[in-house]
């Protein structure tokens, strides 16, 4: 049932793909897939390349695709490892979103951060107390990690 | 590891002890409904407990399939209010309750809040569940924006402009559900907002999501699933489970007034509603312990075992340095070997395999401890194994030497108890059927046989009560008289202890009838030095002698 819906969401992008990000499995195993993101242009990300690994649970879609960056971000809700503090990938997930709408999602926490419910706490008071100092370090991560 | 190893003598005792209980408990039902109820001989206490076992008997197999069961058939139960005297301080007014008897009262208080919210039932314990069952947070909110409250919670779509759909199940032909992308005649559900899902799409989201106690919601979107709709999804009373875990919730959110009982397994919750009188146990150390239905007793305040004379502060504290020092008794066992001889604790810290004790001069070979004198000619037969060197840092003075040396000695106490207290328990199982075979070869009431069972329980409680006294020796100062006299009532109540636990392995049913007055005697003289040692603990705590020093 799980590989049935993966089928369709991969059929879905190839027919509308979306132009800030793309997605498709790696290799011959349905379950695991690459995605990589565009740095949203209004961001301290613009011009960045993301990569991210995504692995779909055999009780997909009942169970939120397990998803993290594999490209160092600087970033309030991700980790050194990658790991992306989203409610819709934890509590939140309904069976019916799907993994386009989930990155759309991860897209918009480029943009919006959550310093309110930080993964990364340095981070998110450094976000909160000294934005520009924020942004010169995000870009300067962007540039030499992401280009 | 270590820490391991300490949770484990704890939770094992309370297994064994949980196991006790339970045959006991099995045996009081079957002899009680074989014998009609003759009052005349039993003692206040013991009619009491009859009633007890009577009234856990269903809980104690609990089964989630049986608790749905019980809840249609089974009317509402008041839960015995229950009393213990603790001599100064005030009685604590408790009560004993499952998740069951939490829910059938929140169902209580909807049926009340009905005329005032004119809402359906289902639609209130939907709010009641949002706000954590918690009436007065929620009519705060209800008055204020009331319409608001419903759309949040989804209990009213907010798409008013769109046609209402009709909630529920209904079968479509080709349908094409989004969720496991299949296309086929199956029966949909969908609620007012119009996303359809296929049944089985449903049942396996709704699955998932019954026992963490939230709101479900529609897959596509915030409108809440009612109970009802749950039922018609899942089947029969599938609701119940969310309802119990939601009450779960609020059990573990509301932990000032109520408490699970820690025993293993065991569903019973006790409920004190006025905790005022809680700060006055602790300032006269004395523990507010209470009974659950299944006559586990713990400690209310720390939710650990009856561990009076000591109290929550030296139990909290010995329990740490238990886990901790474990590590250095660990070190010992692993790090020594006792001499085969005269098993004095000898550490190996370099040289040779070949082995002198200096305590009794006993040659011997470290690797196998056999006796050194066949390894002089066939040299090093026992190299199979590597010589391990010492890697022990002499450093560690002579002072925490002494501590550490006092420390094991009431350890060992403590320990010893323990283990004694969980074969008591064994024996316990055979209480029972001595009870039985009374009855069967000479013809002796049931009741008249529960002097043993009696016997039983005062032996256990004199052992947990002397197991906690060496925590509180370990933190007294020794010095002092009362300490020495603390101690001499330690050995008073050890003594009256072994003297009933051995009564107490008679097998012979003529031998035990015979002897039945020497069971109250000594049961009655264990209880008295128990409570004796008890009140002298405190002493020793109020009066500052027995205090925590790091």
């Amino acid at each position: 049932m799980s590989s049935k819906r993966i089928s369709k969401e991969l059929n879905d992008l190839r027919k509308d793909p979306i132009t800030s990000f793309s997605a498709g499995p790696v290799g011959d195993d349905l379950f695991h897939w690459q995605a990589s993101i565009m740095g949203p242009p209004d961001s301290p990300y613009a011009g960045g390349v993301f990569f991210l690994s995504i692995h779909f649970p055999t009780d997909y879609p009942f169970k939120p695709p397990k998803i993290s960056f594999t490209t160092k971000i600087y970033h309030p809700n991700i980790n050194a490892n990658g790991n992306i503090c989203l409610d819709i990938l934890k509590d939140q997930w309904s069976p019916a979103l799907t993994l386009s709408k989930v990155l759309l999602s991860i897209c918009s926490l480029l943009t919006d951060a959550n310093p309110d419910d930080p993964l990364v706490p340095e981070i998110a008071h450094i976000y909160k107390t000294d934005r520009s100092k924020y942004e010169t370090t995000a870009r300067e991560w962007t540039k030499k990690f992401a280009v | 590891m270590d820490l391991g190893n300490n949770e484990m003598f704890l939770s094992n005792d309370m297994l064994h002890e949980k196991q006790g209980h339970n045959s006991l408990i099995e045996d009081n039902i079957i002899t009680s409904i074989n014998n009609s109820r003759r009052g005349s001989l039993v003692t206040q206490d013991s009619e009491f407990e009859l009633d007890d076992a009577l009234l856990t008997g269903s809980d104690l197999d609990y089964d989630y399939e049986d608790e749905l069961d019980d809840m249609i058939v089974l009317p509402i139960t008041n839960a015995k209010r229950k009393q213990i005297n603790e001599g100064g301080v005030p009685n604590l007014e408790y009560e004993c309750l499952t998740t069951k008897d939490i829910f059938n009262r929140m169902l209580e208080r909807v049926n009340h809040l009905q005329p005032i919210f004119s809402l359906p039932l289902e639609d209130i314990i939907i709010l009641m569940q949002h706000y954590d069952w918690n009436e007065e947070r929620l009519l705060e909110k209800w008055t204020d924006k009331m319409d608001d409250l419903l759309t949040e919670i989804g209990l009213i779509h907010e798409n008013g402009n769109l046609t209402v759909n009709e909630r529920g199940v209904a079968l479509k032909e080709d349908f094409e559900c989004g969720i496991c992308c299949e296309v086929k005649s199956v029966e949909v559900f969908s609620l007012e907002c119009g996303h359809e899902y296929c049944i089985e799409c449903y049942r396996r989201y709704i699955q998932g999501r019954l026992h963490s106690g939230n709101i479900i919601t529609c897959m596509g979107c915030s409108v809440a699933l009612k109970n009802e709709d749950i039922d018609e999804i899942m089947g029969y009373e599938s609701s119940n489970k969310l309802m119990y875990s939601s009450i779960k919730s609020f059990v573990s959110k509301h932990h000032r007034n109520y408490k699970w009982c820690p025993y293993t397994d065991c569903k019973c919750i006790i409920h004190l509603d006025d905790t005022s009188s809680l700060s006055e146990y602790s300032r006269l150390h004395y523990s507010p312990f209470v009974k659950c239905n299944a006559l586990h007793r713990f400690c209310f305040s720390c939710g650990f075992e009856i561990h009076a004379p000591a109290d929550c502060d030296i139990t909290n504290a010995w329990i740490k340095k238990a886990r901790k020092e474990s590590e250095n008794l660990n070190w010992v066992l692993s790090n020594t070997k006792e001499c085969p001889k005269c098993s004095v604790n000898i550490e190996k810290d370099g040289g040779c395999n070949h082995m002198v004790c200096s305590s009794c001069k006993y040659e011997f070979c470290w690797i196998c401890e056999g006796e050194w004198a066949p390894h002089g000619k066939s040299f090093y037969q026992c190299t199979l194994y590597k010589n391990e060197d010492g890697k022990y840092n002499k450093s560690s003075s002579q002072e925490a030497n002494k501590l550490m040396k006092k420390y094991t000695f009431y350890y060992r106490m403590f320990n010893e108890h323990e283990v004694s207290a969980k074969l008591d328990w064994k024996l316990g199982q055979t209480v029972g059927i001595k009870v039985k075979s009374l009855q069967e070869k000479i013809g002796v009431s049931w009741i008249e046989g529960q002097f043993l069972a009696e016997s039983l329980r005062t032996l256990n409680e004199g052992r947990t009560a002397l197991k906690w006294s060496f925590a509180v020796a370990f933190y007294s100062d020794p010095s002092h008289n009362l300490t020495k006299i603390f101690v001499d009532n330690q050995a008073l109540l050890s003594k009256a202890v072994e003297d009933l636990s051995e009564l107490l392995q008679i097998k012979d049913p003529e031998l035990i009838m015979r002897r039945k007055p020497d069971f109250y005697n000594k049961a009655g003289y264990v209880q008295n030095r128990t409570n004796a040692l008890m009140e002298c603990g405190r002493d020793l705590l109020c009066k500052g002698i027995c205090k925590l020093t790091d």
